[in-house]
């Protein structure tokens, strides 16, 4: 590519580009206290970085952190109770009744006796007598 | 240290600073906007200034691109205010500025409108425009010749619209 040497002249005196590209002849002085105004806010912005660089290194430093320590074995582990065992089967909330082809009795309930004396009949030893 | 940074510092502004706010004042044609730019525009280059190596054209730069935002929020509004009046006739504010500065911002891609800005408005060499912006000088060159026969292209063909 063929390129025009910037050290020598580089406009025509009747050339429009010289007034765009003209250097600013133009200036406006600051007014009072720009320059510190202007100093105090670019501090105030470098505290805010390091403040938020801090934060993020921290961040990134416990996210690194803290799977490696979980996953590092600690104590030994002492051996924990077995849960027992659960239900085989949890009782249902309405529970069907079973048929039976017979009345089952759950419990024995004593008989009455039937010669009608209340108290038990207890048996006696024959006791053997004098001869 | 501290003291001769302090004062490395206010020499620059002094220097700068008039130099850097007249040429916003040629783009936006308010004074407050001008200055709000170019407060702006050091204010950035003092939050970094230790990463700043040429600090002249990041001020340019940086105020070219406020200047930019600055436009760009302006047809946002005007735009806004014509749906809402539907008036045909809302005179762009910014139309009063230099449209031939406007011209240059606008029109240039960074690539070019960069080297522009530094030789030109910044009254930078091509030595350093070319360390500055990381490229060959033969390249600044090239891109200093492209950006000007854009600028000739546009020119041309405002001229034709007005005529």
């Amino acid at each position: 590519m063929i390129t025009r040497s910037d050290d020598g002249p580089e406009f025509e005196p009747d050339d429009p580009l010289a007034v765009i590209l003209r250097p600013t002849s133009d200036y406006l002085g600051p007014p009072p206290g720009r320059y510190e105004e202007i100093r105090r806010g670019a501090a105030r912005r470098r505290l805010v970085r390091a403040a938020v660089g801090a934060g993020l290194t921290c961040a990134v430093a416990v996210l690194v952190v803290l799977p490696l320590q979980s996953s590092t074995p600690g104590d030994p582990v002492s051996p924990s109770v077995p849960l027992a065992p659960p239900p085989v089967s949890s009782p249902s909330a309405t529970p069907t009744p079973s048929v039976s082809p017979e009345p089952a009795e759950a419990h024995p309930t004593p008989r009455a006796p039937t010669d009608g004396s209340e108290t038990p009949v207890t048996e006696v030893a024959p006791v053997p007598g004098p001869r | 240290m501290k003291r001769s940074r302090e004062q490395a510092a206010s020499e620059l502004f002094a220097a700068l600073y008039p130099r850097l706010a007249g040429w916003c004042r040629r783009l936006v044609d308010d004074d407050e906007t001008a200055h709000e730019i170019a407060s702006e525009a050091f204010t950035r280059l003092w939050a970094r200034w230790t990463s700043v190596a040429e600090p002249r054209g990041f001020l340019y730069v940086t105020a070219a691109n406020l200047v930019r935002d600055h436009w760009r929020a302006l047809e946002r509004e005007r735009r806004a205010v014509r749906r809402v009046t539907t008036e045909t006739a809302v005179r762009p504010h910014t139309e009063q500025s230099d449209p031939s500065v406007r011209l240059l911002v606008q029109s240039l891609p960074e690539r070019l409108r960069v080297p522009i800005l530094l030789h030109y408005y910044a009254d930078m060499p091509i030595r350093e425009v070319s360390a500055v912006t990381g490229r060959k000088e033969g390249t600044v060159k090239a891109d200093l010749h492209a950006a000007r026969e854009l600028l000739r292209a546009h020119l041309r063909r405002s001229l034709d619209h007005t005529l």
